[in-house]
């Protein structure tokens, strides 16, 4: 009977573990935060989770809540492992077993979706750093409140960018290609570009969606050259984004511009894997490392020492939300959750911790979409260490002083 | 109750009072998150014991079982968010439908070694879920591709299969099982389980003495399917939302052979043990050392899998019965002293 | 038209690629009737092996092949010596070893999560003399690390073919797959064979690693795409037979590259599935198997 070697051992550091937390549940706030710790997005869930762990030691380190007598911040994690039934009962456990004041995440949108609808039936706030689809705030739910920008807003400003990059160089643009995995996020930003793609004149040339498990994505490359766009759209995870900008590059596809939807572009790996590739190609994102912020150099100091790397825009989202979760407490004075909510709602956060933000203020619309939320764009470049480099060039008010951009870009 | 009369009395009794404690179970354990893990145990219970009708007594190793959980959830979804009907209608269409795709793979591939029905009815599985994935309507249907499907919540209605607290589901799917256990007991005891026996073991043999073997396995085909796609429908009325990754992937499909092999295949027995085994390793697993050791529960799965067929090839169910069958001898032959 | 042509000798490089992929998973079936579901896994240990020796030494990418290669035998040679062996005798007078297929799939679980845990979720890709380096013809690009590739794979196929018709050893392991029995009567140690049948076909991997490692990334999970397409690749050829899961992976190669040029890729893999089935039912012994072994 080898299994109960297995099963004993299990059972047992169970118990201890339920018990331990039991004992700890003195003065503090349970914050139950729902991650893609393994699976296909492990990496992005791991920042999510180191930010957020870096914010509550310093929110409990400067002493708590101080409306709540002082009390601790106390962060529970579940592995959604990047699927819904997962996240459907990790949020059912951290709502009904461990008695959570608030819950978020889940940066996967296909999980915070159905874990959102959870949160709204027991009627405990789901605050959401970071999950881009449009609907989940269009349900008319009164429990959800989302920090970052939702889809509709990511493909809307790489268009802005597109035209302001025409106007600003003198280069008209004509022919746009999409390229996009066939995934729920991919299939969802391609329905809003060819809209927008309409509403401007571009003529498109290709529509292509590919599976991102692909394991040869040379065919896709071959026809997106054949096509011979001005600019190429693309929306990719880690594997297949590697594979295409290498590829591209080695069958020498020339373009005006490649302009990418963050997520597998903007991974941490990414820039690694395929170095001077990815020269010049523009990502767009909520946030960035060279942003001329108050106080963001200290804190990814800080931040690349305990961890080794330096924030990222799902790190600062998830960073940014301890802090909110610590104003909304302040200013509800209770764990209610009918209090948090109303304190939610009114949320007027500006500066301070935030302020790392792209933004100035967190404030929730009627839907409970933080309004001012905003994108930048991002150039690659190559710098003087040969070490790849994205630069923040749009807004132009928030373009990193003194950089020229390239557009359109040289031919190779 | 005739058929039970060869079954020992202390066997009976004890299957009642496990049945007795399971029913009345939820009188007791109120959390939410302890029936949830209750209810998906029977849940791959359920899958497993109809994985078990071609995998367990056509002895062939179908490793594609997701695709008619999958078949089964979109039929029933798609039904209700159409035209309205019931999921209760739509479970029945869904198996239908299942037990068609079923018969139409089963057909040219259940006469081949079983290497070519595993790699079949991979291929199949993942060709469904890829021609899922490209299509948005069919018809007058929203299939909606790869962004899946949502059901909205209504509330507590029977009709509507939706209920807020968990008890219903929890009743739901225990009867489901129990239900397909018992249509296990008879298969094993009716023609259609005598003549797959024999086509297991020696399948030219009982060709030759006229019983067609393929014939037999064909309907064991159809009826799992039909089973499994049942199973489908709960699970999408249980989770309201689904997409062909999350309900037709082959992570599915390879837990519930998982299971079936711990517990022991071809047993009545062995699938209900396997997932009472296997599941709760991987949920505890998951949730006190999911977000230091990530990957930790699959790596537990894949070694009890291999331990278990090194020194159990024939599954647990075989100690644990004998081991049961000590005791109830022991109870007996002091009852009768 | 010269995309066409492009897009055909493409398909044909990297198909033939995949073809070297499911070699060794054709090998091992032909004699042990095992299909190795560990097999994307066994490539993706080859993968990390070639990585970490090409980027810490620095030399040419396919000296990692003299590593590599034994190194992959003597994995896969144990392996089925220790943890495939028991189960195999357990099973041998059953007509379909299913436990052995549940079991390779145990081990895929165990070597790609115990991946996960040692190397971490992140995407390496190996620099090396011959990344990106591209060969043009007539306005074509093609990749050398595919050309070279393609070369590789078949002086492999023509040295299992000799090994295996000519070689001593061969005849015994084609003997053992022909009648196991007999081939006990006539003095041939079966289970010896199989260990060395199964080091071979994981070596097999250890070769498609070396050869994927210039161009491609490696991953914890990177075996899995290629895994189900082995699967395709060997049934589509006949399994167990060599030419055939080259030319099947060749087939395979053509059909995504070029399926891919009148419909979007999402409707090849589609197309793959659609037409192995279609292969299954009209001609289960695979396009090029010939013996009557199903």
């Amino acid at each position: 009977m080898n299994l109960k070697k297995f099963i004993v051992p299990a059972v047992v550091l169970a118990m201890g573990t339920a018990s331990f937390s039991a004992y700890a549940a003195e003065k503090v706030v349970k914050i139950g935060n729902i991650l893609p710790l393994s699976g296909p997005s492990a990496s992005v869930g791991i920042q999510g989770k180191q930010a957020r762990e870096m914010a509550v030691d310093e929110i409990n380190k400067a002493g708590g809540i101080k409306a709540l007598g002082g009390a601790k911040l106390k962060l529970l994690f579940a592995d959604s492992k990047g699927d819904p039934t997962t996240g459907v009962t990790e949020t059912e456990r951290f709502i009904s077993t461990e008695k959570v004041s608030i819950v978020t995440g889940a940066w996967n949108s296909s999980v915070t979706y159905p874990s959102t609808q959870v949160a709204e039936r027991y009627g405990v706030p789901f605050v959401v750093p970071v999950s881009v689809r449009d609907t989940i705030t269009e349900r008319g739910f009164k429990n959800v409140f989302r920090i970052a920008a939702k889809d509709s807003w990511w493909t809307r400003d790489q268009f802005r960018f597109l035209s302001d990059m025409q106007k600003e160089f003198k280069t008209p643009i004509k022919k746009v290609a999409f390229v996009y995995e066939n995934g729920d996020w991919g299939t969802g930003f391609a329905e809003k570009w060819r809209e927008l793609a309409k509403a401007a004149g571009y003529q498109v040339v290709l529509d292509e969606p590919y599976p991102s498990t692909a394991s040869d994505l040379t065919p896709v490359v071959l026809k997106l050259k054949r096509s011979n766009p001005d600019v190429v759209f693309m929306t990719s995870n880690a594997a297949d984004a590697i594979l295409l900008t290498k590829t591209m590059t080695d069958l020498k596809v020339n373009v005006k511009a490649i302009v990418t939807s963050g997520g597998g572009h903007a991974d941490p790996s990414y820039l690694a894997a395929v170095g001077k590739s990815a020269e010049y190609l523009f990502d767009i994102v909520e946030w960035e490392t060279d942003l001329n912020r108050p106080g963001l150099k200290e804190t990814n100091e800080k931040f690349k020492k305990l961890y080794g790397y330096n924030l990222t825009g799902e790190a600062v989202d998830a960073y940014a939300s301890m802090y909110l979760v610590k104003d909304v407490l302040e200013r509800a004075k209770s764990t209610d959750p009918n209090a948090l909510r109303a304190a939610l709602a009114s949320t007027n956060l500006c500066g301070g911790k935030t302020g790392l933000l792209a933004y100035n203020c967190i404030q929730f619309d009627q839907t409970g979409q933080n309004r001012n939320a905003s994108l930048v764009i991002v150039q690659v470049r190559s710098g003087k260490d040969g070490k790849m480099e994205r630069i923040t060039v749009w807004p132009k008010n928030v373009r990193r002083a003194g950089y020229k951009v390239v557009f359109p870009q040289p031919n190779k | 109750m005739k058929f039970l009369s060869n079954v020992p009395t202390t066997h009976k009794v004890f299957a009642a009072l496990v049945l007795a404690v399971l029913y009345a179970l939820p009188l007791f354990v109120t959390s939410p998150v302890m029936l949830q893990i209750f209810i998906l145990i029977f849940f791959y219970a359920y899958l497993t014991s109809s994985w078990n009708f071609v995998g367990g007594f056509a002895g062939v190793l179908p490793l594609g079982h997701s695709a008619f959980v999958g078949l089964g959830a979109y039929t029933s979804t798609l039904l209700y968010l159409t035209y309205n009907i019931s999921p209760w209608i739509g479970m029945i269409a869904g198996g239908i439908v299942a037990a068609a795709f079923g018969l139409l793979i089963g057909l040219p591939t259940l006469k081949l070694r079983g290497a070519y029905f595993a790699l079949a009815t991979i291929a199949f599985a993942e060709g469904l879920r890829v021609l899922v994935e490209n299509i948005e309507k069919l018809g007058s249907f929203e299939v909606r591709g790869p962004k899946g499907l949502l059901i909205n919540l209504v509330g507590n209605s029977f009709r509507d299969f939706q209920f807020l607290s968990k008890v219903p589901y929890y009743y739901i799917i225990l009867t489901m099982l129990v239900l397909v256990l018992i249509l296990t007991f008879f298969m094993m005891r009716s023609k259609v389980g005598y003549y797959l026996a024999a086509g297991g073991e020696e399948p030219e043999a009982a060709e030759a003495l006229g019983i067609k073997v393929s014939k037999y396995k064909l309907i064991a085909m159809a009826i799992s399917c039909f089973l499994t796609a049942l199973g489908g429908t709960f699970y999408a009325q249980l989770v309201l939302y689904f997409y062909p990754k999350s309900i037709m992937g082959l992570d599915m499909s390879y837990e519930i052979a998982f299971i079936a092999l711990i517990g022991g295949r071809s047993t009545i027995l062995g699938p209900v043990l396997g997932a009472f085994l296997l599941r709760p390793v991987g949920e505890l697993t998951r949730i006190y050392l999911g977000d230091t050791l990530p990957g930790l529960h699959l790596i537990i799965f894949g070694l009890v899998l291999i331990i278990v067929m090194r020194y159990q090839p024939r599954g647990l169910v075989e100690p644990v019965s004998k081991w049961l069958t000590a005791i109830f001898d022991r109870i007996e032959n002091r009852r009768r002293a | 038209m010269i995309g066409y042509i492009e897009s055909v000798i493409n398909g044909i490089l990297m198909g033939s690629i995949y073809g070297l992929t499911a070699v060794g998973l054709t090998l091992i079936f032909g004699v042990m009737k095992v299909v190795n579901f560990a097999h994307g896994s066994i490539l993706m240990v080859g993968m990390f092996a070639a990585y970490w020796f090409i980027t810490l030494t620095g030399v040419n990418p396919y000296l990692a092949l003299v590593v590599v290669v034994p190194l992959l035998y003597f994995f896969g040679y144990y392996m089925q010596k220790i943890v495939i062996k028991p189960i195999f005798e357990a099973e041998k007078h059953v007509r379909e070893p299913i436990t052995v297929i549940i079991v390779t799939t145990g081990i895929w679980y165990v070597l790609d999560n115990l991946a996960l845990l040692v190397f971490g979720a992140e995407f390496r890709v190996a620099q090396t003399s011959v990344t990106g380096k591209m060969v043009e013809v007539a306005e074509m690009y093609f990749p050398l690390a595919k050309i070279i590739g393609t070369g590789i794979t078949l002086l492999l196929g023509v040295y299992l073919y000799w090994f295996l018709k000519h070689s001593r050893m061969g005849k015994a392991v084609r003997a053992t797959s022909l009648d196991r029995e007999a081939a006990t009567l006539m003095g041939i140690k079966q289970s010896r064979i199989y260990n060395i049948v199964f080091g071979m076909g994981c070596a097999c991997c250890g070769v498609a690693a070396c050869v994927l490692v210039p161009f491609y990334y490696v991953y914890p999970t990177v075996g899995v795409p290629f895994d189900i397409k082995a699967f395709v690749i060997v049934v589509l050829g006949g399994l167990g037979s060599i030419p055939g899961a080259i030319l099947g992976g060749v087939i395979i190669g053509i059909i995504e590259t070029v399926g891919a040029q009148f419909m979007a890729a999402t409707w090849t893999e589609m197309l793959i599935y659609a037409f192995f089935l279609v292969v299954l039912f009209v001609k289960p012994s695979g396009l090029f198997g010939l013996r009557q072994d199903y």
